[in-house]
């Protein structure tokens, strides 16, 4: 009984690893079949990044709207837009530039390949802004918060503060002041200030930028600590402004967005929220599909469901 | 002397019984305190989930319950604009999942119990015990991960096999390998324990009887323990019904219209859940507190109707 128990086991455990070994092989030999039909992989409606990319080829009401998109169309999150794409060969997602490797191709849009250099020089047209929120002034838990908080968002805008975005793969708005020029402006970056948290969150897309910047920040500001929790754009304002949250536990002293401020957010005072750089998105197909770039109105009809097949856009 | 003695037994007696009620009362609480977190939370999951019906979401509109329930379209129109939302399709799909996961978990879970239990040598039984329990103690996301990483190739490239162009390998059946594979340990440990707590003497009377190996492990053996069996079953059924992390890293996320296509993409109602909840505001995050809530009706009404199975199914002498 024991033995033909353990053949059986081992049989099975035999016949599993060769119908592994089987399938791998199958799909690094298959070729492009432009009959099959065009996968539409999407972010669900509460994504940033759903609506850069849905503004971005000119199909905005998709921002919001499931009930537009073409029958059939998946939604994952931006890892898993990432992964599935290297899988589907017949799928197409987005993602944004930062998170593009090598498993995936990116598709260069309107003509323009999707590098960091072509978003600086503003050829390349599919991206969304990322944008911060603050406290109304004297809402912060002290006055020294307060102080270093507008202290980093003088630094976002210096030339430090733009390397360290483009070396996380956003954008940075063009500036030439250096911190060393207007750090005498910020006094409370001299005093040693290891005591004091500063609490950072929203976007989640931002949350690496973000990290960098306040890494780079806190040295150059006494010291500070730096807290991330990062939640959603949604939280950027919620989590800065809203009376019913911005007191408890999760409030924040600035809030990030990785789309332009909507609705009651923009109630909250001009002075109170800017632009710190741009996010690019890039349309991602298979390293198998043959295809390199498309148009905005490509990628329209490809999620309103006029293309259906991949011969359509070829064709 | 002898009214000295009784004076110390009374003594002793009366401290016990102190004593006891003491833990008595420190048991209480301690129940009292967990009964009341299932109250609390059923009760926030209640009023926030009824806002949607209740009220008209600042100007969105009521959500009618009846098109809520039986719709197969999650959401018509603009999110935060549009009020009608529907998970009936998602009812059924979750239910399908959940019936379909436990068709594979149940009878492999309860065979490798078996196993373990009564056919397996000492060590390695001990071996297995240990392995089946780390397995039933691993995070739902580690099962997710391998199910993003590993089921949804293996599953693209099955479909590709048999000509049937899949989604990534977003599909029930994926959904449904991610769930076996999390209910096996459930279900595996706790059949363990009800298979070995099976009388000895039921056991060696079936062997007396003339019955061979095999017969008395099933036909005794299992039926004794099938209490315990399909308490296991209700374990392993309930934690298909929750899972959403693992879930919706390979489920597609379907938005409209039921689909029993086992290569096709599908929503859960813990992946509707999941899904955007961290970004959303107003109707949209108030909805899922209703689709919480329809979960919870779900899993009560399951639970219950498996208990009263269970009761049917009865209990054979079984050493407690």
């Amino acid at each position: 009984m024991k033995k033909i128990l353990s053949i059986l086991t081992m049989l099975l455990l035999g016949v599993s690893l060769i119908a592994c070994g089987e399938k791998t092989t199958t799909v690094s030999t298959s070729s492009f079949d432009e009959t099959k039909t065009i996968n539409v992989y999407t972010r669900d409606t509460t994504s940033g990044t759903r609506t850069g990319f849905m503004e971005g080829i000119g199909f905005a009401e998709a921002a919001t709207s499931d009930s537009v998109l073409v029958e059939g169309f998946l939604i994952k999150d931006n890892t898993g837009i990432l992964s599935t794409i290297g899988i589907d060969e017949y799928g197409i997602g987005y993602v944004s530039l930062s998170s593009v490797n090598n498993t995936i191709k990116g598709l260069s849009f309107n003509g323009v390949a999707p590098t960091e250099a072509n978003v600086i020089n503003d050829t390349y047209g599919l991206k969304r802004p990322f944008m911060w929120m603050l406290r109304a002034d004297g809402d912060y838990p002290s006055q020294d918060v307060e102080d270093i908080v507008n202290a980093f968002v003088a630094f976002l805008g210096t030339t430090d503060g733009g390397d360290i975005i483009n070396n996380q793969g956003a954008i940075a708005l063009p500036s030439t002041t250096t911190w060393d020029s207007i750090k005498a402006n910020h006094d409370v970056c001299i005093q040693d200030n290891s005591d004091i948290t500063v609490r950072f969150g929203g976007s989640d897309s931002i949350q690496k930028v973000a990290q960098a910047l306040t890494a780079a920040f806190m040295p150059k500001c006494g010291n500070f600590v730096a807290e991330h929790d990062h939640t959603g754009s949604s939280d950027a304002y919620k989590r800065t402004n809203d009376p019913a949250i911005k007191d408890t536990s999760v409030g924040k002293d600035v809030g990030f967005a990785s789309r332009n401020f909507r609705g009651a957010e923009l109630e909250v005072p001009a002075i109170q929220r800017g632009q710190l750089a741009w996010d690019a998105i890039v349309a991602i197909v298979n390293l198998n599909n043959p295809l390199t770039g498309v148009t905005a109105e490509d990628l329209k009809k490809m999620y309103d469901g006029t293309y259906t097949t991949w011969a359509d856009i070829q064709g | 002397m002898i009214a000295e003695a009784k004076k110390l037994q009374f003594r002793s007696t009366s401290k016990g019984k102190i004593t006891d009620k003491i833990a008595k009362i420190i048991f209480m609480s301690a129940t009292i305190l967990s009964a009341s977190f299932i109250f609390v939370i059923a009760g926030i999951v209640l009023v926030r989930g009824v806002i949607p019906f209740t009220t008209d979401n600042l100007g969105v509109g009521r959500v009618s319950l009846f098109s809520f329930l039986t719709g197969d379209i999650w959401l018509i129109g603009e999110t935060f604009a549009s009020n009608l939302y529907s998970i009936g399709f998602i009812i059924i799909s979750t239910l399908f999942i959940t019936l379909l996961s436990l068709a594979i978990s149940f009878p492999v879970g309860v065979l490798t119990a078996l196993f373990i239990a009564k056919i397996a040598p000492k060590p390695l039984a001990k071996v297995l015990r240990t392995v089946i329990e780390t397995l039933a103690s691993i995070p739902s996301i580690v099962f997710g991960l391998f199910g993003a990483g590993v089921i949804l190739k293996l599953v693209y490239d099955f479909s590709a096999l048999i000509g049937y162009q899949s989604k990534g390998g977003n599909s029930i059946l994926s959904v449904v390998i991610v769930l076996a594979l999390m209910t096996i340990p459930t279900i595996t440990t706790i059949s363990e324990v009800a298979i070995r707590s099976v009388d000895k003497s039921i056991e060696q009377g079936s062997l007396a009887l003339g019955a061979s190996k095999t017969q008395t492990n099933f036909k005794v053996i299992l039926s004794s323990a099938k209490s315990g069996i399909f308490t296991a079953a209700i374990l392993g059924i309930g934690r298909s019904l929750g899972e959403a992390t693992a879930v919706s890293l390979v489920a597609g996320g379907r938005r409209a219209g039921i689909s029993f296509d086992l290569l096709d993409t599908t929503s859960t109602l813990t992946t509707i859940m999941l899904e955007g909840l961290k970004e959303t505001t107003g109707i949209d995050y108030d909805i899922r507190f209703s689709v919480g809530l329809v979960l919870m009706v779900v899993i009560l009404l399951t639970n219950l109707l498996l208990n009263s199975i269970k009761r049917r199914v009865g209990v054979v002498n079984v050493k407690e």
